[in-house]
């Protein structure tokens, strides 16, 4: 049809690919600053940034789910210290400490999808309770102690260490594999075309016999196990963990939010890529090595979320306005379509 | 009182399942129960020390922010928006502006406070209430933003009233004024903050239980489209609802400014939670539309003794939160279980 091509400047498309955007205004910024480009600062940031990234995955898909999932850094936290914990205290392999660890994170995620499915509490409070859970456990197992790696620097030098041409880090890119992963399962397989349905309406899901008690079970738990493994490789990569990890300055459950919105991902849920957010986290990582100033970091992040929800919450506003005020708009688009 | 007419039909309902009675007892006034039981309780743990003055002290003084920033969260919460997450900033904005306003006066430094938390609740309430953002999201962004300008516009310090007060007799004077209203005792026993709180909650109960803008509030949290089509202006009573909210944060935070004799970007840190765990005790339902202040105010009591019994059995600050995030946990499966029990999911 002739009248679907729009003349000119297309604004949907600048809003699709937003995020992309994004990083290629930040990496232009990086043009004027020193040493923005060199191979030592890209590996580093992109590296520092991985963790906020693992978080970035684990939120989006819940937000996708139509949930919220606030446990997100507590949980990677918790992995962390019981990775670098149990190396310390029971000198068992790496591979054990990490599944272990990971384990952990499972565990808090299934009960945040119990607590949203079976006892019907709304997901944003459930994890705000499942939050000061998961962080008193944290203090308890540690003391407030921070742990640290030891000597042993193998598997550390190995996550720090580059791979073969490219300029960034081994856990950079064990991250990225991650994310295309995540992709792949969310479009390709049954359960992330369910999960996409019962974000978009869970009326639809349900009449179409999706089962979305098991599939925001599933959703929570892979957002939780994500987190976990990603806290307990980033306890290795930086060699030392504990319990305020991430919380100086800005709060990583914060970026991790800017970021899925900054993405694309819909406030409302049902919509979403976990490659946007993981192409918008690399972004703000870099944005942060931009701005050294924590004040400031904080300043601009908060602005372009607030933008991006004022936008999102804009546009809404203007979709639900027209709703019901025209109902044969379609009959007359076609009529006119026919003259 | 209209709460009694609406119990009648639940009455009939009640006598065919014990569980509904249950949860119509909870949802009444079980919070009492509760208090009194924790009463108890805190006697047998520590002692026979529970009622000398110095812990009833204790206990008011900790529960009077909390208080005095539940009678306003508990608008939003009752009007189906659950919770408002700007609370940590109001507060600390509107303490910091307040001693940054010192030298102009006690009083005009206390009303620029509140000015502030009031003009943080009206943008609030403009984005929930116009455009119908989503309330949580928007909240906990605008958060950051305004923790972000914080940050910037004092450089991440901190501020105290009698270094930011010009060496006038005048301002010097509001200075110390203005720490000595968290350390006033009326009688020696009871402080000023409790008092405060008491008179923030008997007006909340006003504005709850007497005005039009109550019975508008009630409908608009049971069914925001009804609300709607049946006249109701809910812009102007969500703007009034947030703007409530943020008044009641600015007096919580002005006196939390005072008690810490500093203020800074993370003062208000951690009282969104406790906040509204004191309001989800009190029987108010997240999903709107149903409780009373006279529960909210038991609520908050009730939150108050529990974290003085878990400082007698011996627990740190931090086990303290692994306690509160099950007990969070547990009020709020009771809400969203008796809710179900009565149909009102």
């Amino acid at each position: 049809m002739k009248n679907d091509k729009k003349p000119g400047f297309n604004l949907n498309f600048i809003n699709t690919n937003r995020s992309y955007f994004f990083l290629l205004l930040i990496l232009f910024c990086g043009l004027f600053a020193k040493n923005f480009f060199s191979a030592y600062n890209i590996c580093a940031v992109t590296g520092n940034g991985s963790l906020v990234i693992y978080l970035g995955l684990g939120f989006t898909l819940c937000l996708i789910a139509g949930h919220m999932d606030l446990t997100v850094m507590y949980v990677s936290t918790f992995a962390s210290l019981l990775c670098l914990g149990l190396r310390a205290s029971s000198g068992l392999p790496w591979a054990v400490c990490i599944l272990l660890a990971t384990l952990s994170g499972t565990l808090v995620g299934l009960v945040n999808g119990i607590l949203v499915t079976k006892f019907k509490i709304h997901s944003f409070i459930a994890t705000l309770g499942m939050q000061f859970v998961v962080k008193g456990a944290m203090y308890i197992y540690t003391g407030g102690a921070e742990l640290s790696i030891g000597r042993d620097y193998a598997l550390n030098e190995a996550l720090n260490g580059t791979v073969g041409p490219l300029p960034v880090s081994l856990f950079f890119l064990i991250t990225t594999a991650v994310t295309f992963l995540l992709m792949a399962v969310l479009r390709y397989t049954a359960f992330g075309r369910n999960l996409c349905m019962i974000g978009g309406s869970l009326e639809t899901a349900w009449l179409a016999g999706v089962n979305s008690s098991l599939v925001t079970t599933m959703t929570f738990i892979i957002s939780s196990t994500i987190c976990a493994f990603g806290g307990a490789l980033n306890g290795i990569y930086s060699g030392s963990a504990s319990i305020t990890m991430g919380e100086k300055g800005i709060s990583p459950l914060m970026i991790a939010l800017t970021a899925a919105i900054i993405g694309g991902t819909s406030i409302y849920g049902g919509k979403g890529s976990v490659v946007w957010t993981w192409v918008a986290l690399v972004a703000i990582a870099f944005l942060k090595s931009l701005c050294k100033k924590t004040e400031l970091q904080v300043l601009v992040i908060a602005a372009i979320l607030i933008v991006c929800i004022f936008y999102e919450t804009l546009a809404k506003y203007h979709r639900d306005r027209v709703v019901g005020t025209r109902p044969n708009l379609r009959l007359e688009y076609l009529n006119e379509s026919r003259k | 009182m209209p709460d009694k007419k609406a119990a009648t039909p639940q009455n009939t309902d009640a006598q065919h399942s014990d569980s509904s009675a249950f949860s119509r007892i909870f949802n009444k006034l079980g919070i009492y129960v509760v208090v009194i039981l924790l009463i108890l309780l805190g006697m047998a743990v520590s002692g026979g020390q529970f009622f000398t003055s110095g812990n009833i002290q204790s206990i008011l003084e900790a529960v009077a922010l909390i208080g005095m920033v539940a009678s306003g969260l508990i608008f939003v919460t009752y009007s189906g928006n659950m919770t408002d997450m700007c609370i940590p900033m109001e507060m600390a904005f509107a303490g910091m502006m307040t001693v940054q306003c010192i030298n102009f006066g006690f009083w005009a430094a206390l009303l620029a406070g509140i000015l502030t938390g009031a003009l943080i609740g009206l943008i609030n309430g403009f984005m929930i209430g116009k455009l119908r953002a989503n309330p949580i999201i928007w909240t906990w962004g605008f958060n950051l933003l305004l923790s972000g300008i914080v940050r910037v516009v004092w450089g991440g310090k901190q501020l105290y009233a009698d270094t930011v007060a010009e060496s006038t007799d005048f301002a010097q004077r509001s200075a110390e004024q203005f720490y000595s209203i968290s350390r006033t005792y009326i009688g020696g026993i009871i402080s000023l903050m409790a008092i405060v709180m008491i008179v923030m909650f008997a007006i909340a109960w006003f504005i709850h239980a007497k005005t039009a803008f109550g019975q508008k509030l009630k409908i608009i949290g049971t069914n925001y489209d009804v609300a709607r089509f049946s006249g109701i202006n809910c812009t102007a009573t969500l703007v009034l609802t947030y703007v409530l909210c943020g008044v009641s944060s600015a007096c919580g935070g002005i006196f939390y400014a005072a008690l810490r004799k500093t203020a800074s970007y993370e003062n208000g840190t951690g009282y969104d939670f406790s906040c509204l765990t004191a309001v989800l005790l009190g029987g108010v339902l997240l999903s709107g539309g149903k409780g009373s202040v006279v529960g909210a105010f038991g609520g908050v009591i009730a939150y108050g003794i529990l974290n003085n019994i878990l400082s007698w059995v011996g627990l740190g600050t931090y086990e303290k939160y692994l306690v509160q995030g099950i007990v969070f946990l547990f009020i709020v499966w009771l809400n969203t279980y008796s809710n179900r029990k009565l149909g009102k999911a």
